[in-house]
């Protein structure tokens, strides 16, 4: 049970980590439009559009986003 | 690429697949969509569906949750006012140049509805070559672009984005604007930190409790609560801080609301676990402590969010106003942005153009629609030394007029001012919630002061631990969710029935209105004029007379000539003529044919009889040498107005008609639908003025409106309702909006509010009354600690699940 002294501080140094990182997140504006990223991920079912804007979306193709 | 999709004709439709409004009988169009042909009720939803599917963006109308806007006709005039943004100094307004070739523009974006539209903007635009970036922020209604300025110019953009039916202008960066996104940040900020915190100290929280259950060596405990602490004590600095800084704000005002009582919850809750971790006894209650807290703010977070979408769209009156205007520069017309209008400065209105800024008519003569400030839609007849309005309609013919004032001082700018004026004179109902803490808080303060110094007298070891028990056993935490959980829940469910609950705290007043106020045109009625009866005065065939009638109006842009859009015209009319402020003159067969005023028509038939009656608009019509008929217009109800006003009487709800109309159509309607206070010829300014006089003798008063003209009303009502269709002024006052347009979902909404109430009743009545039995026993010394914390988290959890009824 020793081992609790090292494991609990390094879950918090974890937790730290992700605050700082989810605050940064918000900060830069990636949290500004809920409504739209929480549909975006089911929308890209659709025929490939033109790559050049949202190539990262192209990705849906794969399975996972289903 | 799908095959462009073609309009043909298609049997009985009923709602328009575009915009969800009924398709009327006479109309046979339809747009081939994903292989289906699908109705739609006009040229301009044909158009923009066309338009969608043609692109191969079809997949919109299977993501979207809610219609579009009906878009306006096509007119490639109305583009041509987009030209000025092509104007550097004024693009610079709103556009930075990145690099060469590489410029940014934020435009804001009218009828936005749902996630779809902004996937069919975004789409939509990347395929216009030169455009590198486009996304939408549904949140603001605003869209970012990155174009190249020598591939397309701004004008396209904005002439695109119309064409898909939204309303595009430029969008300036204000401060309440900037503070809206900030607040929102911290507020989601605050969530993030809480719901973090509240996963990790859950789980020593769940290590603790199993200790005490199956023993747990002193050290391992110490070790848990140290960890605990220091999360916990980041948790209520940092996230539970607004709770504090407003209970704190209004204590030094000397008043005790729900804030306060929240904050003692917290702050006890939390030193007193402090206190138990620092010295090795009692209880620690952290993870009840920042689970209350990211509760709260989880409520707290979706009903601000829920405000501030419609805060961003189009909030001004302003917005209304053409961005161009055509001015009198150096001896030559130029088309110059609206803003650069000058007093004085000669300007140009066209048939069917807004006016863009209070002017005088020097030459011409014409009628300007000003519904903006009275809800009328007949338009008014001026002519030269009169006044127009900016914000009003040019219907007739072109008119030259001279600027008179600046827009701050024009008279949609007083509309503008009454909106905000509105806005702070809003009554403010005490909340129950309140209400309620003040007495609470008193009263726990009182006990505990009582048990301690009870105590001292009895065993002075124990005065301390058992006045905590006290405070903590009585922790508010199930008063402060009673409220919030439950009107979170009634706006969900209403939400999904349609109807956009922008302030949950007008749910309370409603379920208390004694008062509902309808406004007429566009709310209680349709809003436009429609063909209510024909009498023919020669022998002339019904259907005839309105087939000529038809032909006629298809070459005016009078209101009145939308009435007979959909009627089929008669073949072989031809040299039509617009005779402004009388009426239209055509030739048929080689005759005379006129359709208009009385006088008009007595012009070319001089028995031609007088109109029947002032209960409708009446139009003549006539031939050379023979009268044909009296047509007589009228506004049509609503099918449902009447039962819902009913419904209302039978609530025992008062029912008032507040209308800017003059005419005697007013009181024609109201007895009618039954309604027995009518007040007609009200301006925006006296309609405010009716519902304070009413709030001044002790009612509660929800408003029902929709146009312009209403922002000021619908500002100071203790509940308002926007209706469909309603101008985005309107909308951004309301604090319901009706998304399909049925005015039965104001009666929904009322039933809701009333359920709403009940739940919060019943709430509070859980929590004062486990409050009233924990607390002797407490202050008694008989609650073990931990039976203290259970019962806490047991009685929060019962109230939200109470609240979850709601939804159903």
């Amino acid at each position: 049970m020793e081992s609790l002294y090292l494991l609990i501080p390094v879950a918090l140094i974890f937790c730290v980590i992700a605050i700082k990182l989810l605050l940064w997140a918000i900060s830069s504006g990636q949290y500004d439009d809920l409504d739209k990223e929480a549909w975006r991920i089911l929308a890209d079912d659709e025929p490939p559009t033109e790559p050049r804007v949202t190539p990262p979306q192209r990705a849906s193709e794969s399975p996972r986003d289903d | 690429m799908p095959p462009p999709a073609e309009a043909r004709v298609l049997e009985a439709p009923r709602t328009c697949f575009h915009c969800g409004e009924p398709v009327p009988d006479d109309i046979h169009l339809a747009v081939t969509i994903e292989g289906e042909p699908r109705a739609m009720c006009c040229q301009g939803c044909a158009a923009v569906a066309t338009l969608i599917a043609g692109s191969g963006l079809e997949g919109f109308y299977r993501q979207r949750t809610a219609y579009n806007d009906r878009p306006a006709t096509p007119e490639p005039e109305l583009l041509e006012q987009y030209r000025v943004y092509d104007d550097p100094a004024l693009a610079a307004t709103f556009s930075t140049t990145l690099a060469p070739g590489r410029v940014e523009t934020s435009l804001l974006l009218g009828g936005i509805s749902c996630a779809a539209c902004t996937w069919l903007i975004e789409h939509s635009l990347s395929k216009l070559p030169g455009i590198t970036r486009a996304l939408v922020n549904l949140q603001q209604s605003r869209l970012d672009v990155e174009y190249d300025p020598r591939q397309l110019t701004l004008s396209s953009i904005f002439a695109h984005i119309d064409n898909l039916g939204y309303r595009p202008q430029p969008f300036q960066t204000n401060t309440a604007r900037q503070q809206s996104i900030e607040q929102y940040r911290a507020d989601l900020r605050r969530l993030a930190v809480a719901g973090l915190g509240m996963m990790q100290v859950g789980m020593f929280a769940i290590a603790l409790h199993a200790g005490d259950i199956q023993g747990i060596e002193a050290q391992y405990q110490a070790l848990l609560r140290w960890v605990s602490l220091p999360v916990a004590g980041f948790v209520v600095l940092y996230s539970a801080r607004p709770f504090f800084v407003s209970a704190w704000r209004h204590l030094r005002q000397g008043s005790l609301v729900m804030d306060l009582s929240v904050s003692l919850a917290i702050g006890l809750a939390f030193s007193a676990s402090v206190w138990a971790t620092v010295t090795g006894t009692g209880q620690v209650y952290f993870d009840s402590v920042v689970m209350f807290t990211f509760l709260l703010l989880l409520a707290r977070f979706l009903e601000r969010r829920a405000h501030q979408r419609q805060m961003f769209i189009w909030s001004d009156a302003e917005s209304n106003l053409p961005s161009a205007a055509t001015a009198r520069r150096d001896g030559q017309w130029h088309t110059v942005p609206r803003t650069q209008l000058q007093p004085q400065d000669t300007i140009l209105i066209k048939a069917g153009e807004a006016v863009p800024v209070d002017a005088q008519v020097i030459e011409g003569s014409s009628a300007v629609q000003e519904d903006a400030f009275n809800g009328e839609h007949l338009p008014r007849t001026v002519a030269s030394g009169d006044t127009v309005y900016a914000g009003t309609v040019n219907v007739e013919a072109a008119l030259q007029a001279r600027v008179l004032v600046d827009y701050r001082d024009s008279r949609l700018a007083a509309l503008q001012q009454s909106v905000e004026l509105a806005q702070v004179s809003k009554p403010r109902l005490a909340i129950l919630a309140d209400r309620i803490a003040s007495w609470f808080i008193a009263g726990i303060l009182l006990v505990t002061v009582t048990t301690a110094a009870a105590w001292w007298q009895i065993d002075p070891g124990k005065a301390f631990w058992i006045a905590l028990s006290v405070l903590v056993i009585s922790c508010p935490c199930a008063l402060a969710l009673a409220t919030p959980a439950a009107l979170t829940n009634a706006a969900n469910a209403l939400r999904r029935r349609g109807v956009i609950v922008r302030t949950e705290n007008a749910l309370e007043a409603l379920s208390n209105c004694t008062h509902l106020v309808f406004d007429k045109t566009g709310t209680l009625t349709e809003g436009a004029l429609a063909i209510a009866e024909v009498r023919p005065l020669g022998a002339c065939e019904h259907s005839d007379i309105l087939a000529v009638a038809a032909a006629l109006q298809r070459y005016s842009t009078h209101p009145v000539a939308k009435a007979f859009q959909h009627v089929e015209q008669a073949p072989g009319v031809e040299d039509v003529a617009y005779h402004v402020g009388a009426g239209l003159q055509g030739r048929r067969d080689g005759r005379l044919y006129r359709m208009g005023s009385e006088q008009f028509c007595r012009e070319l038939v001089p028995d031609f009889p007088a109109r029947p009656d002032a209960r409708l608009y009446w139009i003549g019509l006539c031939r050379e040498g023979a009268a044909l008929a009296w047509v007589g217009l009228n506004d049509t109800v609503r099918d449902e107005a009447s039962g819902v006003i009913r419904t209302a009487q039978r609530l025992h709800l008062q029912v008032e008609l507040l209308t800017g109309d003059s005419s005697a159509q007013g009181p024609e309607l109201a007895r009618t639908l039954g309604i027995e206070t009518v007040h007609s010829n009200q301006s925006p300014q006296q309609k405010m003025a009716r519902v304070q006089h009413l709030q001044q003798q002790g009612a509660v008063v929800a408003m029902v409106g929709d146009g312009l003209n209403d922002a000021p009303v619908l500002g100071v009502a203790d509940a308002s309702f926007a209706v469909s269709g309603a101008t985005d002024l309107a909308r951004s006052q309301a604090d319901f909006v009706i998304v399909g347009g049925d005015l039965g979902k104001i009666v929904e909404t009322l039933h809701k509010a009333r359920q709403c109430r009940r739940i919060v009743q019943q709430n509070f009545a859980w929590a004062l009354g486990y409050n009233l039995c924990a607390i002797p026993l407490a202050a008694l010394g008989y609650v073990p600690p931990w039976i203290a914390a259970l019962g806490m988290s047991l009685s929060s959890l019962l109230v939200v699940a109470n609240s979850m009824r709601l939804n159903r």
